[in-house]
């Protein structure tokens, strides 16, 4: 059960804005330098354009105050044309930068990040939720790659509208732009208040939000489960305190947006009127002030407020997708612990064509562990000591209690994650001295609950072998005896079998997966034997399949079906991430000792003893 | 369409004086935002030109407001104040139809919320079975919030478009009639503009989203099945198809900013053009002496305020589709009927309580019969056994004693009183049922465990997680019982959900429990001890228990061999396992795998 990908991870990144982020984030639009630059001057172009309209709009009023239509007014409105026309083209052509810039980033951005989740070892996977790492690569990419041209244009265009009028004021008239430039302060200052105030209000909103989806997702999923627990009054007593939550953040966002807006307005307003009172004083005192150059006045007033609103904004865009910023440029930034040493990569660039790629042995007999000790948590050791040579086709069943070192051992065998301290010979050469893609192209891998990717059922045995023919197809799948169930499937080969498998029994999923690992032919075979029960008569086949698949490989499986154990060469009873004994299913049984005990009802009825003591004495 | 207004008009209930209200002060707000600009007008007019001239009605009202020619020739700052005064004002009705909209809005958003959460609840599990989760979900929630945004933000965008469009055009006309006629000859290109274009590029909105979930579906997918590609070495593999997937979304996701392009900038010179047809046109009138410049600065303020909104209201109105198809499907959901009238007979106390009777129950699924006449009976306290291949219609049976499914003949009667009688939940109340593969709420494992009876103790939960064997594993997590477990804790395994949800159940102190496949992910050994240690601790109860493992079976009092939903054989293990049969053959394989370990006990 993976989390659910509705779920979102934290949004807050650490509340600094973090420069050194940003600028590796920029770093990426480094390849698309050309709309990088179109973007920034697409905003300079703009700003001088809406500069130039109110000031040609000044010069064009002189003209009719005066009562002149002749060439000037003519070209003043020729001018006003053609600057609105430029105008329009600049939008046409930043937007069509902006749509190569955002798309241009969020594909390498996801290229990337998705090479890189291909190397990442399985300890990033175990501590990270599907549901986020999926996000990662959409919505974060899509957060970041869409904001990014708009903030380059806002940037460009609002600071450089800004200086234009105020430039155009001064040359007008100096005495009057100082005061109409006293609302800028106070406009800079509510702006970034009401930005902060409604970035955090949003944030809530969102995160509520997706809580509410969560809870959806969980009445949708555990419906049977609330029903039969009659729990539905409670359940929805539950998310009436989560949707009224997210009533009060959304009217508490709404509200703040209410009041922002009106204060600008009011403090374009108070421009207005200063352009009016101390302007229409200096024209009633016969200054050279024109009514044109008043009006112009006017409309710098109103305008101010909005590249000031926008660059509040854009800052606040990046603010809130920081923590999206971060979660990507990690992922890209992480070194996978599992990779080819340096002299493995060099190994690998001379190796003689035809062999293997790192230009060593290309089979494998046996595979030696010596003295291996490995922990996930530094204080809590699985594995200690631990040592065990395989050879020559053996099949090793580990068993033993679950958390006991079973399936790490697997997991160091199959490479998914290397030993802390000691050392996994093939052949006598540690494997970290082997290329990890050609050590891994020799596995065959079978889960516990066989993981099928969507597609078709000749698809999903096709990827243990990508260039198989139809025939060894159908041959792989006649080797683990599920050939007659596929032919008897609608649609045969060529049924689709639904995402993760879902339109497949859990015992058919099985036998695929056991048909995909055979038509690989690995040299050697891990198996995670999966424990849920089918019904009788698959149970039967999938038995017979997994003989067939062990027979003459080396192979590592973890065990539960007693046939399989009993097949098996050498039985290692694993306890505590130790071997607490070792030998076949007959020396086992005849030593009278754990394994005898394991399986005998014996043992069954002592801990049930033993916990029937712990019950009274609680 | 009417149906749909009507729809939307009922979820308004409540609300709809707020709605009133906030339409009144867009009114207002609109109307103080265009009486700004003729302060100004009249400064430019009355003031600052020379030639006295006799103005239009509203710039002579205006003039006599604020003290008239010569007061006002004295006191600009007057004028100062009244634009500011004005857009005061504007601003308030402006935050006053914000904050009404935004109540009733979300209290609408709100209610309806609640509304499915609760209908959800009520649905009968015949609907799940139908019902696809992901788009169900979708319905509650972007679907929801495309209605909310419709309610919130597009309706009133859309009136405050009309609002700021149809106040001047009065007064415009008043003014002058040809500068009047120039200020809107464009606006309906404009308008139809936007229609066109996104009726047009809704293909490509889709192209794209279709991608991006196409390329979420891949990343998804590698990521859940990322051990196979590992084990398989098949990076290289899965990396040409993610470009694919890439390429293609990049690909059309430029296209639609390549669309986008042609819509922003051939509205925006439209909306250009409208402005230079009155800027331009108007100054040629001021020049020849037909337009006062008062006038023609109101008209140049009024187009600028109303060709922005205007575009938008084409934009907007152009997505309506949108929320009506959002409306169409949160309907859908609401309209589907509720579980049948449950009864209001409180379940009997009798001495010996748990005694079930199937009589003559047949159901069917859609068309497709599952179970047909099934005649059944269990005392109290006693133990039945359901074996049969998949599909055979055991745990329909299930479901049908817990009334999540409804018979569609026949009766079953618990303790004598048929179940249609007695109240839903106060049935399903004595009865704790554990699935195959059990649900678990993202809570800690204590209080998953504890929902089945609130009032337990800790030392009752340890006692019932003792029993079901999963008090070592519990207290193995760093939280212990309170490790977070679901969407956002810990993943637990299948046999460990299996074994809290036996736990769970057995709190619950039920007087029937169900057992459905519940122990099928635990295994032979931890099984065994756990039927044993259930058996001896809670006796008393009548048990119903589904399996596989026949095994495991074989103490059951009582067997019944299901096949093509019909009982085909019945009787205890011993006498089963005589007779030639079903049950004979399924025990006959399951021994041979089993064997050894038979001879090693």
């Amino acid at each position: 059960m993976s989390a659910s990908p509705f779920i979102q991870e934290e949004e807050y990144a650490g509340g600094r804005f973090d420069w050194s982020l940003w600028r590796r984030i920029l770093g990426h639009a480094r390849s698309h330098r050309r709309w990088f630059w179109t973007m920034i001057c697409s905003g300079l172009v703009l700003a001088g354009t809406e500069t130039l309209l109110p000031i040609s709009n000044a010069w064009l009023i002189d003209e009719a105050v005066a009562g002149r239509t002749g060439a000037a007014f003519m070209w003043y409105a020729i001018l006003y044309v053609a600057l609105v026309t430029a105008f329009s083209i600049i939008v046409w052509i930043f937007i069509r930068a902006a749509g190569h810039l955002s798309t241009g980033v969020a594909y390498d951005l996801r290229e990337q990040g998705f090479a890189r989740l291909q190397t990442l070892p399985f300890s990033y996977y175990d501590t990270r939720p599907t549901g986020w790492l999926v996000s990662r690569l959409t919505s974060d990419c899509t957060k970041i790659s869409g904001l990014l041209p708009w903030f380059l244009l806002d940037l460009a265009w609002g600071s450089s509208f800004l200086t234009g009028i105020a430039v155009a004021m001064f040359i007008l008239d100096w005495q009057l732009a100082l005061w109409v430039l006293v609302i800028v302060p106070p406009l800079a200052l509510v702006s970034w208040y009401f930005q902060r105030k409604l970035l955090r209000s949003s944030r809530l909103v969102r995160r509520t939000n997706s809580i509410i989806t969560g809870v959806y997702n969980e009445g949708l999923m555990g419906v049977r489960t609330t029903r039969t627990l009659a729990r539905e009054d409670e359940s929805l007593a539950e998310f009436q305190e989560q949707s009224g939550d997210l009533k009060r953040f959304t009217i508490r966002n709404s509200l703040q947006s209410a009041v922002y807006l009106p204060c600008i307005i009011s403090l374009g307003a108070v421009g207005v009127g200063m352009a009016i009172w101390k302007g229409g004083v200096q024209i009633q005192a016969g200054s050279d002030l024109s009514l044109g150059d008043l009006i112009a006045f006017m409309q710098f007033a109103v305008l101010f407020s909005m590249p000031i609103q926008e660059i509040a904004a854009r800052i606040t865009d990046l603010q809130a997708a920081q923590a999206a910023a971060e979660r990507i440029q990690t992922l890209i930034e992480t070194v996978p612990e599992i990779r080819d040493s340096p002299e493995v990569a060099e190994a690998m660039r001379s190796a003689p064509p035809g062999g293997p790629e790192d230009g060593g042995r290309s089979d494998i007999t046996t595979i030696e562990f010596k003295h291996v000790d490995f922990w996930y948590k530094p204080d809590e050791p699985v594995l200690l000591d631990f040592n065990l040579r395989v050879a020559d086709g053996q099949t090793v069943a580990l068993v033993g209690a679950t958390g006991g070192g079973k399936s790490t051992i697997a997991s160091l065998a199959a490479r998914f994650y290397e030993p802390r301290r000691g050392e996994i010979l093939i052949d006598g050469v540690e494997y970290r001295q082997r290329s990890l893609h050609w050590y891994q192209s020799q596995l065959g891998v079978v889960l516990q609950t066989p993981h099928l990717f969507s597609g078709t059922i000749r698809e999903n045995i096709r990827y243990g072998r990508l260039d198989a023919s139809q025939a060894e197809v159908e041959q792989a799948a006649r080797l683990v005896n599920a050939h007659n169930f596929i032919e008897s499937h609608d649609g045969g080969y060529d049924a689709e079998v639904g995402e993760g498998g879902s339109k497949l029994s859990v015992g058919q999923r099985q036998l695929i997966a056991l048909a995909r690992a055979v038509l690989a032919d690995p040299q050697i075979f891990i198996m995670d034997e999966a424990t849920s029960s089918v019904d009788t008569e698959t149970e039967q086949l999938i038995q017979s399949a997994i003989d067939t698949v062990l027979a003459g490989r080396i192979a590592f499986v973890i065990a539960h079906r007693l046939s399989t154990i009993r097949a098996a060469d050498v039985i290692l009873v694993i306890d505590h991430g130790r071997i607490v004994e070792q030998g076949t299913h007959r020396e086992l049984l005849a030593a009278k000792g754990r394994y005898w005990r394991l399986y005998t009802r014996q043992e069954a009825e002592e801990e049930e003893a033993a916990m029937g003591r712990d019950g009274r004495a609680d | 369409m009417f149906d749909r207004i009507h729809t939307i008009w009922a979820l308004l209930a409540g609300q709809r004086l707020r709605y009133a209200g906030a339409l009144v002060s867009l009114i207002v707000a609109s109307m103080l935002l265009y009486a700004v600009p003729i302060v100004p007008q009249v400064v430019l007019d009355g003031v600052l030109t020379d030639e006295v001239r006799e103005g239009s009605l509203p710039e002579r009202v205006g003039l006599w407001l604020l003290g008239g020619r010569d007061f006002l020739g004295e006191h600009l700052w007057v004028a100062a104040l009244a634009v500011i005064g004005l857009t005061l004002l504007a601003a308030a009705a402006t935050y006053l139809r914000g904050r009404w909209v935004a109540i009733a809005a979300e209290s609408v958003v709100c209610r309806l919320r609640d509304r499915l959460h609760h209908h959800l609840n009520h649905l009968p599990c015949t609907w799940y079975d139908e019902a696809e989760t992901g788009d169900v979900l979708q319905r509650c929630t972007s679907d929801v919030d495309t209605l909310r945004n419709f309610l919130a933000m597009q309706v009133i965008e859309i009136g405050r478009a009309l609002a700021m469009l149809l106040i001047p055009l009065p007064i415009m006309f008043m003014m002058d009639t040809g500068m009047a006629v120039a200020s809107i000859v464009l606006l309906p290109f404009i308008i139809a503009w936007a229609l066109f274009f996104y009726g047009r590029v809704k293909t490509i909105f889709r192209d794209k989203d279709e991608a991006e979930g196409r390329l979420t579906a891949c990343v998804n997918e590698n990521l859940t099945g990322i051990r196979v590609v590992r084990a398989f070495a098949r990076q290289d593999f899965e990396r040409a198809k993610f470009h694919d997937r890439n390429d293609e979304h990049r690909r059309l996701d430029y296209r639609l900013y390549a669309i986008l392009a042609w819509f922003w900038s051939a509205s925006d010179q439209l909306c250009f053009i409208q402005k230079a047809l009155v800027f331009i046109l108007g100054g040629y009138w001021v020049a020849v002496g037909s337009l006062e410049i008062g006038t023609y600065y109101f008209f140049i303020a009024a187009v600028s305020m109303y060709v922005w909104p205007v575009r938008m209201m084409g934009r907007l109105l152009a997505e309506l589709g949108k929320a009506i198809v959002a409306v169409d499907r949160i309907h859908e959901i609401l309209e589907t009927p509720e579980e049948t009238a449950t009864g209001t007979q409180a379940p009997p106390h009798v001495a010996h309580p748990g005694h079930i009777e199937f009589e003559a129950i047949t159901f069917s699924h859609g068309s497709t019969p599952v179970v047909h006449g099934i005649d059944l009976s269990i005392d109290a306290g006693r133990t039945l056994a359901i074996v049969g291949p998949s599909g055979s219609g055991k745990s329909t049976l299930i479901n049908l004693l817990l009334r999540l499914y409804e018979p569609d003949a026949g009766r079953i009667r618990v303790d004598g009183v048929d179940i249609t009688d007695l109240d839903r939940q106060a049935h399903r109340r004595r009865m704790a049922v554990v699935m195959q593969d059990p649900f678990l709420y993202s809570r800690s494992i204590h209080d998953n465990i504890a929902l089945s009876r609130r009032t337990a103790s800790d030392d009752e939960v340890q006692l019932a997680t003792r029993v079901a064997c999963i008090h070592d594993s519990i207290l193995e997590f760093d939280e212990g019982y309170e490790t977070l477990v679901g969407e956002r804790g810990v993943t637990l395994s299948g046999g460990q959900r299996q074994r809290v949800a036996i736990a769970r159940a057995l709190l619950q102190q039920p007087e029937i429990l169900v057992l459905d496949d519940a122990l099928s992910a635990v295994d032979t050994r931890t099984e065994r001890m756990i039927l044993e240690a259930m058996r001896d601790r809670h006796g008393r109860q009548t048990t119903i228990v589904i399996a596989h493992r026949l095994s495991t079976l074989t103490a059951a009092d009582d067997i019944i061999v299901l096949d093509e939903g019909r009982i085909v054989q019945q009787g205890t293990h011993a006498s089963l396992a005589s007779e030639p049969g079903m049950y004979r053959r399924l025990w006959e394989i399951q021994t041979t795998i089993e064997s050894t370990e038979e001879g090693a006990a």
